[in-house]
């Protein structure tokens, strides 16, 4: 079969599942945790009860081994209740992700198994304050020291900074030297020296911990390192240009959120004697909001699928990832305008769906270095 | 021990219903193992028994056995039936299956949110002889004998009786668990074995749907006015004594 977009009985039941958990779990408490910024520890330990933390481990090393396109069906839905919320786990997939990729056998068994066993969570720090997009600038310097690196240091918005049990720090042996002195080392929750900053008033996402990571001489052992020195920095990238498809899947359960927001209330409100659905302004708005809602699904669910199959995924991750975070702050802008003051005021989730899409067009890449992915594919040779 | 949950597909609670021609369009709706029957399999799952869940219906119950398999349950059995079988001939079928497997007990929903009827329970303990508890909100097995409370019209009563019987759940049994992801995935290698009505001997049903109506209650639209304090209160009321939601 060439071709097709039928899930299979066990999607169905995942989708299933993680619609009930939205439902029951996330949506009552979505609006609390983003209005305190405060982190939903029961949500997080429930979900890995059920499977839904870290559920992209290998089977070899004691998790479900889910694929990229069942971890987007998986976040469409968690999303769909709480974009803030979704990053949470997302950012731990993020985490783990240079361990699986790069990792030997023996750091697999190390770190991934005990992350399945209890509900931890990873981290993954390469943005410094110095730096973002550019990221084979950074400053964070790794000293080989007899057994140990010796990491000195700072790393900016990092999602589960200061909660996780392990943090991939990327840093540089030579900040001459940029990628090819880079490297990833693993950095564990107590390491002496290793500590985190919440930051605090961000616009969106506030479910989530965002920190800054302070290293002062953090002595890690040489074991933690991951793949060579000079690995670094091309691990982050391919650890990205996977990773970037799940926040093309946390877009899509923005997009949808803000369409069935406004359908329902669509066929709710009158205006004018006549229900505002029936006034083409407003139609409009909700059938522009299915047509990104449907193409920004058929690309990730695209892009997750050259993922499971193995085949290069680099620019269709970065075109999913773009353009769906993209449509989503559209469709979110766009339930605001439909619900009017209403949607203008935290009664209703429409105005923190804008708020949580505005984020997904910055982390993991920027919009802007994801056209600099897709047009540098083009211009190649 | 070993329990035997009888499973309904109904539609989602949340789910609009159509009617095509004279009949509820089930295929275009979305459909749910029936929350009333989660007690049941719930039940069965706390009390650690070797579990099998039984449902009659069309190719597409598979799903809600499924959904029964992931929560826990050992095995399934499907008995193929056209979707708008009668109560008593479904019972008829689970009755043939309980006979097959010999289960201490027999647990389903109290009610059934397809048909809304709260026969199924009845016509199996009927069917099989058994004895039958209604709306049981709490039970225990011990030597032979269930020890359980149930709901009444005037409120709870207390008993027990021998076993083999049949239960029906009510809301306050249990807390039904979902389904965890590492349990989806195992639930595809487990048991799930399909058996036609014919080979159960038991015969097509004799009733036939004429037509069907969905209830399309209108809003009230009421609103409520004046003193705050006495509208929360006025609300109260309405809510309790005619809404009788709370």
């Amino acid at each position: 079969m060439s071709i097709q977009f039928k899930l299979t009985d066990e999607q169905l039941q995942l989708v299933s599942l993680a619609r009930e958990f939205t439902r029951d779990r996330i949506i009552p408490a979505a609006a609390e945790h983003d209005r305190a910024e405060s982190f939903p520890w029961p949500i997080i330990q429930e979900a890995a009860g059920l499977g839904l933390l870290n559920a992209g481990i290998p089977e070899a090393y004691g998790g479900l081994g889910l694929g990229m396109l069942d971890e987007c069906l998986i976040g469409e839905e968690l999303a769909y209740g709480c974009m803030g919320i979704y990053s949470i786990l997302m950012a731990s997939e993020l985490g783990l992700t240079p361990i699986e990729l790069a990792g030997s056998e023996e750091q697999k068994l190390r770190w991934l198994a005990p992350l399945v066993m209890q509900p931890k969570i990873a981290a993954f720090a390469l943005s410094e304050p110095g730096n973002g997009s550019d990221a084979a600038a950074m400053s964070t310097r790794a000293v080989r020291d007899g057994q140990d690196w010796i990491i000195n240091g700072s790393k900016m918005w990092i999602t589960n900074g200061g909660l996780a049990d392990l943090t991939v720090v990327f840093a540089t042996t030579d900040p001459s030297g940029r990628a090819k002195s880079s490297v990833a080392l693993v950095v564990e929750k107590d390491a002496s020296g290793f500590s985190a900053h919440k930051i605090h008033g961000k616009l969106g996402q506030r479910a989530a911990q965002t920190a800054e990571l302070t290293f002062e001489n953090v002595r890690v052992p040489a074991a933690n390192l991951l793949g060579e020195v000079g690995d670094g920095f091309k691990i982050a990238m391919r650890t990205l240009d996977r990773t970037r498809v799940p926040v093309a899947a946390g877009s899509v359960g923005i997009i949808r959120r803000a369409l069935d927001e406004s359908v329902r209330y669509a066929k709710e409100r009158q205006a004018f004697g006549r229900l505002i659905g029936d006034f083409q302004g407003v139609s409009f708005k909700l059938a522009d909001m299915k047509m990104r809602l449907e193409t920004s699904r058929l690309i990730t669910w695209q892009a997750a699928w050259l993922v499971d199959e193995g085949q290069p995924h680099s620019v269709p991750s970065a075109i999913a990832k773009a353009f769906a975070s993209q449509a989503a702050f559209d469709s979110a802008a766009e339930a605001i305008q439909v619900f009017g003051g209403a949607g203008y005021v935290n009664d209703v989730p429409v105005e923190k769906l804008l708020r949580d899409a505005k984020l997904n067009m910055i982390y993991e890449g920027t919009n802007e270095i994801q056209r600099v992915v897709i047009a540098r594919a083009l211009l190649k040779n | 021990m070993k329990a035997l949950c009888i499973i309904r597909q109904a539609p989602d609670q949340e789910a609009r219903v159509k009617v095509v021609g004279a009949q509820v369009d089930l295929d275009a709706t979305t459909l749910a193992l029936d929350g009333m029957d989660e007690y049941g399999i719930e039940q069965a799952l706390r009390m650690n028994l070797n579990s099998v869940v039984v449902a009659v219906g069309p190719v597409r119950v598979e799903t809600a056995l499924r959904r029964a398999l992931a929560m826990g349950v050992n095995r399934a059995v499907h008995v193929i039936a056209d979707a708008n079988l009668d109560v008593i001939s479904i019972a008829g079928a689970v009755a043939a299956v309980a006979r097959q497997e010999q289960p201490d007990f027999i647990l389903t929903g109290g009610q059934q949110a397809d048909s809304d009827t709260q026969a199924l329970g009845a016509a199996v303990a009927e069917f099989l002889g058994w004895p039958q508890v209604t709306w049981t909100v709490s039970l225990s097995v011990e030597d032979g004998r269930a020890t359980f409370t149930h709901d009444t019209d005037d409120g709870k009563e207390d008993g027990s009786c021998p076993l083999p019987a049949v239960f029906t759940t009510q809301q306050g049994l249990n807390e039904p668990r979902y389904p965890t992801l590492p349990n989806i995935m195992k639930a595809k290698s487990k048991e799930l074995r399909k058996v036609n009505l014919d080979e159960l001997g038991v015969a097509p049903g004799l009733v036939r749907t004429v037509n069907q109506v969905p209830a399309d209650k209108p809003r009230l639209g009421r609103l409520l006015t004046g003193d705050p304090v006495e509208a929360a209160n006025e609300l109260v009321r309405l809510l309790h004594d005619e809404a009788k939601v709370i």
